[in-house]
């Protein structure tokens, strides 16, 4: 397997009126192609803040962050934007969706920054996606108008529209009922298993008993990391 | 109910910025439309102040293409009128002529109006001493009486209680004073004292006929359109009758205030009404988008109100109390401003303009205008505040969760957005180009070329009295004395004289070319004849293009010349040279008069409209000698010593006849542009005012949508999007409410412009029709780059967290 992220001793501090508060220290985390990590860990953690990290959402304070074996800290926003747009697909826990596009051009909207897309190409591509997760149906509806479950759905099929290196999941299910949760939940187990790398926080540990690796964070630092097949800690 | 009242003070006292803001924004829109509907209603729509006065009307004429006001119809035509009309149960008519009064060793000058009792009679007239005019003054030889007005009487007599019975000579005639009008009584507008209506067409032939001030009342329910066509079958049969005379006349009847304000008034006061309509619904779209900001922001204290058991019709009337407060107040300083306003208005009109104030024109806020006002208030605390009051109570709580998908504005509150710009985009694009218009077409009048030099001299008028200068060579005589006299007055250098300078008015002549043949219904051209002396042009730097000036040779015995400008050559001998061709003024006679002279074009009175385009036609003063005679006098010195130079010499030339309106020219030609420039401040205010709240509206509309947007930033941020990408998408969006603003603005803003270019006021120009767009457009960018480039400062995690 090849190594996706590699973050080494990496740090993140919040400071506010004097005040410095250590939202992540000494994260080494890496993260192969094909693998379905989650992180969990009580609230305020920095769980959130290390998927921000992962996602390009926010800079680091100290330490190295290689994403395709290429170090991404102290990147334009422009390059950021980039590497955003080509290999990370976002799924957020209030789904995102802009209420003023229908489903179909919330899905396409990660493909029209790509300069080198046909409308034609993003609008097969942003189909096909959303038939995936069972909703091209549904294509010319606004968001107001679908259930938090459809909506959900839509965010994965945007998430997955441009073909990214990695899915970052927020709390993918945390506004969700049971029901919705266990259709959201499946729908990243199959896009896991036709080959998706995905990276999922979570709070719920039955959600993360669904991943193959489970990373608990604490206070800023990761204090283990659990392979479904093997019970490895790595602190 | 004092709970809420108290409630809703204390929230109001709670956010003073927005507060002062709501009530800024309010009282300007409010202060503005109070004002100019109070001052439009306190004068040049104010109503005539006795019974009936609704239906009094003015019959004047138009000739070809201008409406005159004043005294316009002949005697003739009045008297035939009077016995035709059937649809007015009174008519009369006045002549206006000057008044020299001469009280001991020197002569004032008035104006006096020739009446009829029947004036009196029809408009509430009384006496406050003595009688006012009977049909037994009327009689031949019993018409040398007169009857003082009250500011005269003051005046002239301390007020003296034993007046009546006294003597006064006018125009050096004895008169017997037999009485004094009312104080603030001086119908038909500025009477100052009133001489019986001696006129008589007895032995004067229709061209001669004098010039009557013609007005009637309408029968009740009779509408002013009936009798304009009675008076349009007259004055066809008369062009029929008299074609000489009446070939490019129509008769025109409207309202004693219409006709003061003169024939572009309609167009100006309707698009002050509609101007400041537009800014109090500026002003209402901005606070009421303010109280329904405030109101969202509360939604979820409406929805507890609402499940503790309050009626929607309670949480409405409690919303309401807030823009109740903020639309009362805003009307109490609104009120106070306005009257300010109109006694600072009324002020500059008596002052600056060079007719006196009718007597039916008042500073004073009438009930009229209290009630206007006090609706205006009403009406604007309910729209300001059902609309946003309807909207917040109307939100179903579970409809807010499902709308409220993150990184976005609800949907209905988005449309709502858009739909405030675009009508902030559209009302001040709108009043922004009016303005501009006018103050661009006020500007163009003021900067106006008079093809004669309007700077460095002082003007003075003369009007011989009729009686000692009946004959042409007593005038000859006068002014020949006078300007000898003037000149030897060692602050004298140069006096010129013309029947009508830059800052008075042309006489319109017809007139026919010699070889044309006009047939029986003849359609005779005209122009400005303007009578002179000889060093006219040379004082007043009129340049020569061909011929020859006037000279002494040019006298009564010698073959009559005239000059013509450049305009007046081109299009009426536009194959050849004017020079030597003939012309007859066909009112004035059988003479013809030969073309010497071609000097450059010049505008006589107000440089607008119909006195852009117009001829005119020089005459020599020898040949044609007039009664009534404007003044230009050169010197050293200050004007004062000018002015009493001119007064000795006056004084010796005939004590009887004393110049009037000696004044600079530079506030002579001023004064004849002064109601315009008034009119010109007023929308450069609109201008401001709708430039303060629209783009301090849009700003805010703009800003709040895009603050909200906050996390929708974030979320395209992830998806990939580039900060330009970002900004370039605001912009896109901004650029729609533009278009379609404009779509509406730039159409109503041309309506609005045409209709004050017919009112002869406003000019477009490229610039402003390019420059409007662009200005409103960069107030959008401004309003997009802020707090778009705020939100990309962000980190896209931060943004994404924003609630």
């Amino acid at each position: 397997m090849t190594a996706l992220i590699t973050l080494k001793n990496l740090k993140k501090v919040f400071t506010t009126e004097d005040v410095e508060t250590h939202a992540l220290s000494d994260i080494n985390l890496t993260i192969e192609q094909g693998e379905y990590v989650s992180i969990s860990g009580p609230s305020g953690c920095g769980k959130s803040t290390l998927l921000s990290i992962l996602g390009l959402l926010d800079s680091t304070s100290s330490g190295s962050y290689e994403l395709n074996g290429k170090q991404v800290t102290g990147l334009s926003n422009k390059q950021r934007a980039a590497i955003r747009n080509q290999d990370i697909g976002f799924v957020f826990q209030s789904f995102n969706l802009i209420s003023d596009l229908t489903v179909l051009e919330n899905v396409a909207l990660p493909l029209r920054y790509r300069k080198t897309l046909s409308r034609q190409e993003r609008e097969t591509m942003a189909m096909n996606a959303l038939k995936k997760v069972d909703m091209g149906h549904r294509t010319s509806h606004y968001p107001g108008q679908l259930s938090g479950g459809q909506q959900q759905r839509v965010a994965v099929a945007r998430a997955i529209a441009g073909d990214p290196a990695i899915i970052l999941a927020d709390e993918p299910t945390g506004n969700l009922d049971s029901k919705n949760a266990e259709l959201v939940m499946t729908l990243l187990d199959k896009l896991h298993h036709e080959g998706a790398t995905i990276c999922m926080v979570t709070h719920d540990p039955r959600g993360a008993q669904r991943a193959e690796r489970i990373i608990e964070v604490f206070d800023g630092r990761i204090i283990s990391d659990t392979r479904a097949a093997q019970n490895s800690v790595v602190a | 109910m004092i709970e809420d009242i108290h409630y809703t003070l204390r929230r109001l006292l709670k956010a003073p910025r927005f507060t002062a803001l709501t009530l800024f924004v309010m009282t300007t829109g409010l202060a503005l439309c109070i004002y100019m509907f109070s001052f439009i209603q306190s004068t040049i729509q104010a109503p005539l102040p006795f019974s009936g006065g609704e239906r009094m009307v003015r019959i004047t004429i138009n000739s070809n293409g201008t409406i005159y006001d004043g005294p316009s119809v002949r005697l003739h035509e009045y008297l035939e009128l009077k016995q035709r009309l059937t649809t007015v149960d009174a008519v009369d008519a006045f002549a206006i002529r000057g008044a020299n009064l001469s009280t001991g060793d020197r002569a004032l000058r008035y104006r006096a109006h020739l009446v009829t009792p029947e004036l009196f009679s029809l408009s509430g007239g009384r006496a406050a001493l003595g009688r006012l005019l009977s049909d037994a003054d009327m009689l031949p030889g019993q018409d040398n009486v007169v009857v003082l007005g009250y500011a005269l009487w003051q005046e002239l007599f301390a007020g003296d209680a034993n007046v009546v019975g006294k003597t006064l000579t006018v125009n050096g005639t004895a008169h017997t004073i037999i009485g004094v009008s009312e104080q603030g009584y001086r119908f038909p507008s500025d009477a100052t004292l009133y001489l019986p209506f001696s006129l008589s067409t007895r032995g004067i032939a229709r061209k001669d006929s004098p010039y009557v001030a013609m007005y009637a009342r309408l029968k009740p329910g009779t509408q002013r359109a009936e009798l304009a066509q009675e008076v349009a079958q007259y004055f066809n049969q008369l062009r029929q009758a008299h074609p000489q005379l009446n070939s490019n006349v129509l008769g025109h009847v409207w309202t004693f205030q219409d006709e003061l304000v003169g024939s572009g008034g309609t167009q100006i006061v309707a698009t002050m009404y509609i101007s400041v309509f537009m800014i109090l619904l500026l002003a209402c779209v901005n606070v009421g988008n303010l109280l329904l900001s405030r109101a969202l922001e509360n939604t979820k204290e409406t929805a507890i109100r609402s499940a503790l058991g309050a009626p929607r019709a309670t949480l409405i009337k409690q919303m309401l109390i807030e823009s109740t407060l903020i639309s009362v107040l805003s009307g109490t300083f609104a009120i106070l401003l306005a009257g300010w306003g109109v006694e600072v208005s009324v002020d500059y009109f008596a002052t600056a303009m060079p007719i006196e104030m009718p007597y039916w024109w008042h500073a004073n806020f009438t009930q009229n205008s209290l009630l206007v006002a006090f609706a205006i208030v009403i009406a604007t605390a309910l729209l300001t505040g059902l609309l946003p009051a309807w909207r917040a109570t109307s939100t179903d709580i579970n409809t807010v969760l499902r709308d409220g998908t993150r990184g976005a504005q609800g949907q209905k509150n988005a449309r709502l957005s858009k739909l405030i710009v675009a009508l902030e985009v559209a009302l001040s694009c709108a009043l922004i180009m009016v303005s501009a218009a006018m103050v661009n077409g006020i500007d163009t009048i003021n900067r106006a070329d008079y093809g004669m030099r309007t700077t460095n001299y002082i003007t003075a008028r003369i009007q011989l009295p009729d009686l000692g200068y009946e004959s042409e060579d007593s005038r000859r005589q006068y002014f020949s004395t006078l300007s000898t006299l003037i000149l030897q007055q060692s602050e004298i250098d140069q006096v010129t004289m013309a029947s009508s300078m830059a800052h008075t008015w042309g006489a319109y002549n017809n007139f026919a070319i010699e070889g044309q043949d006009y047939g029986r219904m003849a359609q005779y051209p005209a122009a400005n004849l303007n009578v002179i002396t000889n060093n006219f042009f040379e004082m007043l730097d009129v340049t020569l293009l061909a011929g020859r000036r006037f000279n002494n040779q040019d006298n009564k015995d010698a073959p009559k010349v005239v000059i013509v400008t450049q305009s007046f050559a081109s299009q009426f001998f536009p194959a050849g040279s004017a020079l030597g061709k003939r012309i007859r003024y066909v009112e004035q006679g059988d003479d013809w008069f030969t073309i010497v002279g071609v000097v450059n074009d010049v505008i006589l009175g107000q440089p607008t409209g119909n006195n852009l385009i117009r001829t005119t036609t020089f005459v020599p003063f020898e040949q044609m000698p007039r009664s009534y005679m404007h003044l230009a006098i050169q010197g050293k010195g200050k004007q004062a010593s000018i002015r009493q130079a001119l007064e000795r010499a006056a004084l010796k030339a005939d004590p009887s006849v004393p110049p009037y309106r000696v004044m600079s020219i530079e506030p002579a030609v001023a004064e004849r542009v002064a109601g315009m420039n008034f009119v010109s401040k007023v929308f450069t205010l609109f201008a401001l005012a709708s430039m303060v709240i629209a783009f301090s509206g849009i700003y805010a509309v703009m800003a709040n949508a895009i603050a909200q947007k906050q996390q929708e930033v974030g979320v395209r941020r992830a998806l990939g999007a580039s900060d330009s990408e970002i900004l370039v998408h605001f912009i896109w969006q901004g650029s729609k409410q533009l278009g379609v603003g404009l779509m509406f603005g730039l159409p109503a803003g041309f309506a609005l412009v045409n209709l004050m270019t017919q009112a002869g006021l406003a000019q477009s120009h490229p610039l402003i029709t390019l420059g409007v767009p662009l200005l409103i457009a960069t107030v959008i960018l401004a309003a997009i780059m802020v707090p778009v480039s705020a939100a990309l400062r962000l980190e896209p995690a931060a943004a994404l967290r924003d609630e």
